[in-house]
């Protein structure tokens, strides 16, 4: 009777540790963590204890006052590496569209990236309007700032127009 | 096993780079799953039946699903990424496990016959292929461009992985065929004891007469 109880309960255990050890390798083939680092931000973010490099986005936000994007970007990324903080991406985004903003034409190829995380932004606030209360900005919610960037990213006849070039950038 | 047959560590980046199994490999490891009950390596009758409880019947199920998944991951781990050279060596293996099909089998021959056929395609992958296409070039390399000499070596293009991506896979190969021979002699033990316990059920009745 004991050894009965005793060979389900290993039983049991073995089915339990086998069920999770291949959760484990799902999830490691679905984020695929390119290093060791990566892999801890995926598990933290899983666990749900990631939080972003406070002072790297400080430092991050002053450069990007500072007109600096480039450089701004590289501080929010690595303040924020596994991009699953919605404030970050969509100052990563913000940082995209004033870059690309000209006032004869707009560069495409930011404004994508721009557009890319926005998307992300979005959806990683899960379903609340993502609002940021900063005055330096001009555009508060994420569906302003992707609105934008996708207008920008359109052709049409009123591209021509000349009085387009007395357009402000936001 | 499992999680180490998909893995390639990046020749530049040292990266770690995850490959799903392709389907392809899914029908190889039908076709083994096949011969390995074929060869009574595994046997699905003692494993799963209604005289079982459930927990034990669930339990085999999942090794049988674990043993899949596993036998998955060890061709992924000796075919080529991609192009002429991942085709060629799946079209092998199917060759190969399609006669083996027709071959009469016993556990013993099947483990030397597997550890031979992931011997050969690893030596391929890792030793030989893995040396032509190294970045820095082998004595391999200029034999094949002498010999390939107009010939687009573009078709036979693979992805260049680091050297440990090489011992990797030899360790996945080397878990793999150990746990099936663990296993060979796991049912051997299980075969012994139930003919015994046979044996000893059928001498009782022939004690008591004599």
């Amino acid at each position: 009777m004991k050894r009965g109880l005793q060979s389900k309960i290993i039983q049991l255990a073995g089915l339990g540790v086998t069920i999770a050890y291949t959760a484990f390798i799902v999830w490691l083939y679905a984020t695929e963590p390119r290093t060791f680092k990566e892999l801890t931000n995926s598990a933290e973010v899983a666990a749900g204890t990631y939080e972003i490099n406070q002072e790297k986005f400080n430092s991050g936000l002053n450069l990007f006052r500072r007109e600096q994007f480039r450089a701004a970007r590289v501080e929010w990324q690595q303040a924020d590496p596994a991009q699953r903080d919605a404030r970050t991406q969509f100052y990563v985004a913000y940082s995209f569209y004033r870059e690309g903003w000209g006032r004869l034409y707009f560069d495409q190829e930011l404004f994508k990236q721009g557009v890319e995380a926005v998307n992300r932004a979005i959806t990683l606030s899960s379903g609340t309007t993502l609002t940021i209360d900063d005055p330096d900005l001009q555009m508060h919610t994420a569906a302003e700032l992707k609105a934008e960037l996708e207008q920008g990213l359109e052709r049409s006849w009123s591209d021509v127009n000349p009085l387009k070039a007395l357009r402000t950038r936001k | 096993m499992a999680l180490l047959g998909g893995l390639r560590i990046g020749a530049e980046s040292g990266a770690f780079i995850f490959i799903a199994p392709p389907l392809v490999t899914l029908l190889l490891a039908t076709l083994l799953m096949l011969l390995l009950v074929r060869g009574g390596l595994v046997r699905l009758h003692q494993w799963v039946g209604s005289d079982f409880p459930p927990l034990t019947n669930v339990a085999h199920i999942w090794i049988f699903i674990t043993i899949f998944f596993a036998s998955a991951q060890a061709f992924n781990s000796v075919l080529p990424e991609r192009g002429l050279l991942h085709w060629m060596f799946s079209f092998f293996f199917l060759w190969t496990l399609w006669n083996n099909q027709f071959s009469s089998f016993d556990a013993r021959r099947l483990l030397r016959s597997l550890t031979i056929l992931f011997g050969t395609a690893f030596v391929l992958k890792h030793m030989l292929l893995a040396s032509l296409y190294s970045p820095e070039g082998s004595w391999l390399k200029r034999v094949a461009g002498t010999l390939v000499q107009g010939v687009a070596l573009g078709t036979f293009d693979a992805p260049p992985f680091a050297a440990v991506t090489g011992y990797i896979a030899f360790f996945t190969l080397a878990l793999y065929v150990a746990g099936l021979i663990l296993f060979a002699f796991a049912v051997n033990g299980e075969t012994t004891m139930v003919v015994d316990q046979q044996l000893s059920a059928a001498e009782g009745p022939r004690a008591l007469q004599d």
